[in-house]
């Protein structure tokens, strides 16, 4: 006797695709969430203005400093979004002591989905089949025409606003009207064109933030702190999207401040039984019960879970691979002109620049490639502190506005390798007491490369553009800085080697799944949640199916 | 409001049930908000450099965000040599060669007038920069 047809475990960008896959299917489906609830009202603070907040937007240095020293050094945590990263010293890991490792985590119903940077770009077969094509770990199990329909299915419900470009290494998709270039931009792009050609191309970026009305959700008002939630819901979260169609099925049940403690097996039968909790604010324990489990916690967490339960691991390569996206590389240059011109409102997205190394030639350095995201702009009030003044004269300045600056940020793909591990740690545990990982993670020759190149060609790009001053930024990055982690769990064709097959179904057990960025095979250069998704969906689908036929 | 009742309110504010959970730096930068709550002034230095730079920066309350940078943001370490340089500026004389010079602290005092003016209810309705305009206009006119 079961108490669910499906446990999912997370809440945010996969688990709510799974909740609002499997409700959908017919299946009455547990959400198991480690964090709080999320109330919008109560929780979203996006329009809070800044003489409301005790430190004005500064954070209060010495709370961070004390609880969330590691967290602070993501991109979007500011002194309101802190609150949905997790506590550092609730959630200890470990890395050795000379290469160190950012593990950015979310606990709350929604997950990192309320605070993702929402760029969302396709994968092609450029990806799928480059390991394959490069000897390169393990083959994916997919291809692009595999998974090109759950991608129409994914970018339909959450909205998508993004230009068609017609290439065949980053596929369009599903898009809602673009969101304009600025003029300098639009500068640049043709400059890029005149240059470049069709090898380089600037095109407005792909992202979750609607520009027209959709599924009952407003179109953006470019307010700008999207990562402190959006009371319009008009960016695509969990919490603002898929866990509402869940709900409204009636099949959802959601319970927050539950915490996987492991999977729990039946050996003889070789199934997953359920999972048994901690509940974060009693500490009481349970069990659940269900037919089929999703893990969805994130890549690192899933991991740990299936470590932590010794299961699904015959292949030795659970917590092995782990991928992130190498950045800060690039440059940012300033263009003269245009001085009569500025942009009105928080434009929650910028430009992108898809891969154009070793598409259709070879570079003699490196294997793979590397985007850039970036933007037009022009400083504000801040420039006034470039020249000496005071007093009257100082005041008007404020309201004047600097030079206009392009800037490029590469975004690279990162190699597979097994050494880059996550084991369970001997001693370390969490608040709750569940074995804590140990980390250990650096980034490979060919990334390196990859990152020295992208501040070669930034700084053609500003060249061909016009732009002086250029400057290059100092990277790399830390590993798992981008928050881009995945591959602690792969996909692969042979169950020697991989831990999931092309379903995202374990190959030891098969009423196990694992969807989150745990999945992926390689890392492309591309955000990856959108791809997430879609295997997500398709892995739902897969699931429902086979328990219809209980072959599961 | 009543010192008392200000404490309980502040101790409120903070998210903690009572004075004794509290660390000691969190004790010290409390007893300093309630004293600085409380009607005592800004440091009049603070108060006149802030106004000086930046007129109807009082008004605005940019000296208590200041005050409040400095107190409870910055280290010891970090705050000390501000302190050093405010001492030099006693009577504000020398303020236009100092602004010249813009050594460290000079320019951190002017940044935090700066940014506290445009982050105060009165700066950013003055600047424009509040409310929001609620569209995206990608080459509007200046």
């Amino acid at each position: 006797m079961t108490d669910f047809d499906a446990i999912v475990v997370g809440s945010g960008m996969t688990g709510g695709w799974a909740a609002k896959e499997l409700t959908e299917l017919g299946l009455r489906t547990l959400v198991l969430e480690a964090g709080r609830p999320i109330v919008p009202e109560r929780d979203y603070t996006e329009h809070k203005p800044p003489w409301e907040l005790p430190f004005r937007g500064m954070g209060d240095r010495r709370a961070v400093a004390a609880r969330q020293a590691m967290q602070r050094n993501s991109v979007s945590f500011d002194e309101l979004s802190h609150v949905f990263w997790t506590d550092d010293v609730d959630n200890p890991y470990s890395t050795p002591a000379d290469r160190p490792f950012y593990w950015f985590r979310a606990r709350q119903v929604g997950g990192k989905s309320i605070i993702w940077g929402r760029q969302v770009y396709r994968w092609s077969d450029l990806d799928f089949a480059a390991n394959l094509r490069d000897g390169v770990a393990v083959d994916w199990p997919i291809r692009y025409a595999d998974i090109a329909p759950w991608y129409d299915h994914v970018e339909r419900f959450i909205g998508v606003s993004g230009q068609a470009e017609g290439l065949a290494h980053l596929p369009d998709g599903q898009f809602l009207p673009p969101m304009e270039l600025n003029c300098v931009e639009r500068h640049v792009r043709e400059r890029m064109r005149q240059r470049f050609g069709r090898e380089r191309i600037l095109t407005i970026g792909r992202v979750a933030n609607l520009t027209a009305a959709h599924n009952g959700r407003a179109p953006c008002h470019y307010c700008g702190p999207c990562h402190r939630g959006c009371i319009t819901l008009s960016y695509f979260s969990s919490v603002n999207a898929t866990l509402p169609a869940a709900r409204a099925t009636g099949r959802l049940t959601l319970r927050p401040f539950s915490i996987v403690r492991e999977l729990t097996y039946d050996r003889r039968a070789n199934r997953i039984t359920g999972v048994r909790i901690v509940d974060a604010q009693t500490r009481a324990e349970r069990e659940y019960r269900a037919k089929v489990v999703f893990l969805c916690a994130s890549a690192l967490e899933s991991a740990r879970i299936m470590l932590n339960s010794g299961v699904g691991n015959s292949s030795d390569q659970v917590g092995r691979n782990i991928m992130d996206h190498i950045k800060w590389g690039g440059g940012t240059g300033e263009l003269d002109g245009w001085t009569d011109r500025k942009v009105i409102g928080e434009r929650p997205n910028g430009i992108y620049v898809p891969r154009f190394r070793n598409v259709s030639t070879r570079h003699p350095d490196f294997i793979r490639g590397y985007g850039f995201q970036g933007a037009a702009g022009r400083e504000g009030w801040r420039s006034a502190l470039r020249t000496p003044g005071i007093g009257l004269a100082f005041k008007q300045r404020l309201r004047e506005l600097g030079p206009w600056s392009m800037s490029f940020w590469g975004f690279g793909e990162m190699l597979p390798r097994a050494e880059n591990r996550a084991t369970i740690h001997p001693t370390l545990v969490d608040k709750w007491g569940i074995p804590s990982l140990h980390i250990d993670c650096r980034w490979g020759e060919n990334d390196l490369a990859i990152h020295r190149d992208m501040n070669v060609t930034a700084a053609e790009l500003l060249e061909a553009a016009g732009a002086r001053n250029i400057e290059a930024p100092r990277g790399p990055s830390t590993p798992g800085g981008t928050n881009h982690e995945m591959g602690t769990a792969r996909m692969g064709r042979d169950p020697k080697t991989s831990v999931l097959n092309g379903w995202n179904q374990s190959w030891d057990v098969p009423n196990l799944f694992v969807t989150d960025g745990a999945a992926m095979t390689s890392s492309g250069c591309q955000n990856p949640s959108l791809t997430y998704m879609a295997l997500t969906a398709r892995a739902c689908h897969y699931a429902v199916d086979r328990l219809k036929r209980s072959e599961i | 409001m009543e010192r008392r009742e200000l404490i309980r309110w502040l101790v409120a504010s903070a998210g903690v049930a009572a004075l004794d959970t509290l660390a000691p730096d969190d004790l010290i930068a409390l007893g300093r908000d309630v004293h600085a709550r409380a009607g005592a002034h800004a440091d009049p230095l603070i108060s006149a450099l802030a106004e000086r730079i930046l007129p109807g920066a009082g008004d605005a309350g940019v000296p208590a965000f200041i005050e409040k940078i400095l107190n409870d943001w910055h280290t010891p370490e970090e705050r000390a040599p501000i302190q050093a340089g405010l001492k030099q500026l006693s009577d504000l004389s020398r303020l236009e060669s100092i602004d010249q010079a813009n050594p460290d602290w000079y320019a951190r005092l002017k940044y935090l007038t700066a940014y506290g003016y445009c982050t105060s209810e009165i700066g950013m309705r003055e600047l424009e920069l509040w409310p929001p305009p609620s569209r995206y206009d990608e080459c509007a006119p200046v």
